[in-house]
């Protein structure tokens, strides 16, 4: 096992008096893809804010390749590696599909922006069709696919998604689950959160079940298909 | 909140303004403005808390109303013999009434109350920046009007010989019955539900709360007290002119409400205290009758600095913006 | 008399000036609103900062009195953001507005007491009064200087459309002005954006301070005092969520000031400031997001 990408130790973050996140630990080492699974409220999306640096940490580190993540901005943690696909996806309607990818570069910190774009074009051909058209036009499956892209042209090290699946009709969240098998084919580190429990379960190398702000268990792919393990560790 | 609490959120603002009360009644001559000015400053203030501090609408133009009650007052008891010589194109009606000095205050209320009336029922339906320019637009048309449409009052010059009724007794009466006015409104039903529409207007609106009607009740009220306040005010100056009703005027009253808690009554007694006892004091400093000299237009910096630095370091102001409560012990 | 024929070319001509200043500093307002969210009430006092800097500077030969009167300008714009503007960041839309009030007359009160040592209030600029002669366009008289206020405003307008729309930094803060945090999960620097926001808002403030000295060369503390809250009531009466309908509307309330004040007979002439803000009132109840914004009026309770 090699070295930790992301690590997380004794996280505690509260909003107000509340905490959200309560003693979180886990690691995600290079090349693998996590998931985070968990019912609403338990705190999964806290975590992802918390690696980038939008909420402050109570007590606890996080570290990127061992280096502390404490006290940076956002744009600065963005810049040292990880790439958030946010919930909502959070797409600029009013500007062009291109000038949201481009938007992306603008945590991307080596060369090679030109062959960034148009790797992520080649796996989304839909963007490039609609390269100058606004992204407000765009479906909701297809904004996803360029919130994915827009993370993707930065180069990073590791990428969260948010419940990219939130909102999207089956055949649509295929069409998301294929993309992240090819971001893993080319080596990217992911950590994905979502709702949809068994089939993140199958799909990721391990998945930690979130309940309260804590972490209850953690699944394999051999598990999926376990519903009583999945209900188990919900309501734990 | 406990009933001693309750209480407690009209003693305590009350003791305050009856101890400056006291003060001015004992204070020599000179001194004495400075405390009659406090105490209107409190009417002034407790009346634009009454609505900015219970709808948590931004309002810009409360001193419209205080000016329209100055000036009703003031035009109504300047004696007639002066008034047809001093102000030749007053309309007849005005010209030819003068009122006594408590009627003069009811007048005024009346005035600003209804002038806030009208003025509220398009506009209580604007919240945020737009209902912050929509009032300053108020103001603007009030400054504008007053100066010059001669008809209704001395335009650009000065209204003088009003009688300066406003005494230590009356200040603090008035400052009382003010704040007492505007405890009993935080305490009532239309109070509490227009409290309900600063925490989150839109659901208080679901649950059927007519966010325009409770807005435009707690403007026409505090159209009534502004308008009371500043028929207080010019029987304090026995003068006034539009520009004492004007930007000024405006700043330093939000400079008072601020400072002291934007949201709680006491908070409004507190700045208006505060900022007006140091108003006062670094005036005396300006013209050298203090200890140190300072030059002229100090104040006005001074007070603006340390508005900005109590919102830049505590935007709750001087009293956290709660109302008043015993400290309890932390039953977890 | 009809409205229409009371307007004749000349009026129109200076209301035109009057409006490009307007939305010269429309802009200013408007560039520090969208990515800081917060109304400069202060902004008519950088302007009055560079006026003060242009009448003290008034024996320099003029180039050197402009740059003084930019460097000045620049410098309190940064002095405000760091000191000011970051801290409040957080606040709501009302602390915003009321700070930046009291730091409004705060300015204003310090430029009184800096004025008076002299014993009068008011200082003279003259570097550029040549520029307030007039010349015949066709028959009508148009002053220099309105010249040179539609040329700088549409050269400046022109130049800051390219910046946002041509420039990654643009691109910046043009997302930074429709969403930061998303802007800054991307990596956009937020300190680089509101700088070059608060950068480019004191340049233009500079600019209309050199612009409006020509015009009335005695400048006293409220010096565009009155300009500033007419052009506020103009962004916000346009909308001021966009830079677009902010400059509009600043220039709209510009244009309709010239107007209804040349058209106005000299004797009511003095009731203009009721007109225009009457007409405000009414603009702001029918349309509260702005006269440009997009879509209906949604009223945010």
């Amino acid at each position: 096992m090699s070295d930790p990408l992301l690590e997380l130790e004794g996280v505690e973050v509260r909003y107000g008096t509340v905490p959200a996140l309560r003693d979180l630990s886990f690691a995600v080492v290079p090349g693998e893809i996590v998931g985070l699974i968990g019912p609403n409220g338990a705190g999964k999306s806290t975590t992802l804010h918390a690696v980038m640096g939008a909420l402050p940490l109570n007590t606890g580190s996080i570290r990127l390749a061992g280096q502390p993540l404490a006290g940076l901005a956002p744009e600065q943690v963005a810049r040292a590696g990880i790439a958030l696909v946010p919930e909502g996806r959070r797409i600029y309607g009013g500007f062009s599909v291109e000038e949201n990818l481009r938007l992306g570069l603008a945590a991307r910190q080596e060369d090679g922006a030109d062959e960034a774009l148009a790797e992520v074009l080649s796996l989304f051909p839909v963007l490039a069709e609609y390269r100058k058209r606004p992204a407000g036009a765009l479906s909701g499956g297809q904004q996803q696919q360029l919130a994915i892209g827009r993370a993707l042209v930065a180069g990073p090290r590791l990428l969260l998604l948010d419940e990219p699946s939130l909102g999207l009709a089956p055949a649509v969240v295929d069409t998301v689950f294929a993309a992240l098998a090819t971001i893993r084919e080319r080596g990217v580190t992911v950590l994905l959160v979502e709702q949809r429990a068994r089939r993140t379960v199958a799909f990721c190398d391990r998945t930690h079940v979130l309940a309260n702000g804590r972490l209850r268990t953690t699944l394999a792919p051999a598990d999926a298909d376990d519903t009583r393990a999945l209900v188990a560790a919900y309501l734990a | 909140m406990t009933r001693l609490d309750t209480a407690l959120g009209l003693l305590v603002p009350a003791f305050l303004v009856v101890i400056v009360g006291v003060l001015a009644a004992t204070a020599s001559r000179a001194n004495e403005i400075h405390y009659l000015s406090a105490l209107v400053a409190v009417a002034m203030v407790v009346a634009i808390y009454v609505f900015v501090g219970n709808s948590g609408v931004l309002s810009f133009g409360q001193i419209s109303f205080v000016a329209v009650g100055a000036f009703a007052a003031g035009v109504l008891t300047v004696p007639s013999q002066s008034k047809s010589f001093v102000l030749p194109d007053l309309f007849p009606f005005l010209r030819d009434t003068t009122v006594g000095n408590l009627a003069s205050l009811g007048i005024a209320a009346a005035v600003g109350g209804a002038f806030a009336f009208l003025v509220g029922m398009p506009l209580m339906r604007l919240s945020g920046l737009a209902a912050g320019i929509a009032t300053f637009a108020v103001l603007e048309v009030t400054h504008n009007l007053l100066r010059e449409w001669t008809s209704i009052g001395p335009g650009a010059t000065t209204l003088s010989l009003v009688p300066e009724t406003t005494d230590a007794l009356q200040a603090t009466l008035g400052a009382l019955a003010v704040v007492l006015v505007a405890w009993f409104y935080s305490l009532s039903r239309p109070g509490r539900l227009l409290r309900a529409t600063r925490e989150d207007a839109a659901a208080a609106q679901a649950v059927g709360v007519s966010v325009h009607r409770q807005r435009l009740g707690a403007f026409t009220l505090s159209g009534a007290l502004a308008g009371f306040a500043g028929g207080l005010y010019v029987h304090m100056l026995g003068s006034i002119t539009t520009e004492q009703v004007y930007l000024e005027l405006t700043f330093l009253t939000l400079a008072m409400l601020v400072v002291g808690g934007i949201a709680s009554l006491w908070g409004a007694v507190v700045g208006a205290l505060a900022v007006s006892g140091l108003d006062s004091l670094l005036a005396k400093a300006e013209d050298g009758s203090f200890v140190w000299d300072a030059p002229s237009g100090t104040r006005l910096v001074v007070v603006g600095a340390m508005m900005a630095l109590v919102l830049v370091l505590r935007p709750a102001g001087i009293t956290g913006g709660r109302e008043l409560s015993l400290p309890r012990r932390k039953s977890e | 008399m009809s409205l229409v024929a009371a307007v004749d070319a000349q009026t129109l001509v200076d209301a035109v000036g009057l409006g490009a200043v307007y939305a010269l500093m429309a802009v200013g307002i408007g560039l520090v609103f969208g990515v800081l969210r917060l109304v400069n009430f202060a902004y008519g006092q950088l302007v009055m900062a560079g006026a003060y800097t242009l009448a003290f500077t008034s024996a320099w030969p003029a180039a050197a009195s402009i740059a003084a009167c930019f460097a000045v300008v620049l410098a309190l714009s940064l002095a405000l953001e760091r000191s000011v503007f970051r801290p409040l960041r957080t606040q709501s839309p009302a602390v915003m507005l009321v700070t930046t009030f009291a730091i409004a007359f705060l300015l204003q009160s310090v430029a009184l007491v800096l004025d008076v040592r002299d014993g009068t209030i008011g200082e003279a600029a003259r570097s550029l009064g040549g520029l307030n002669q007039a010349v015949s366009v066709g028959g009508v008289d148009v002053r220099k200087v309105t010249i040179v206020a539609v040329v700088v405003a549409a050269t400046a307008l022109g130049l800051l459309a390219l910046l946002l729309e041509r420039t990654t930094i643009g691109l910046h803060m043009r997302a930074a002005a429709a969403d930061f945090r998303t802007a800054r999960l991307l990596g956009v620097q937020a300190d680089r954006v509101i700088g070059l926001a608060v950068l480019l808002s004191g340049l233009l403030a500079a600019t209309v301070a050199v612009i409006l000295t020509v015009q009335s060369p005695l400048v006293a503390p409220d010096f565009a005092l009155k300009e500033t809250i007419v052009v506020l009531v103009g962004v916000v009466v346009g909308g001021i969520d966009r830079l677009w309908t902010a400059t509009l509307g600043g220039f709209a309330i510009g244009f309709a000031s010239g107007v209804i004040n040349g058209a106005l007979p000299t004797d009511k002439s003095v009731f203009l400031p009721s007109a225009v803000f009457a007409l405000v009132i009414l603009v702001l109840l029918l349309r509260p997001a702005g006269l440009f914004a997009r879509g209906p009026a949604v009223e945010r309770v």
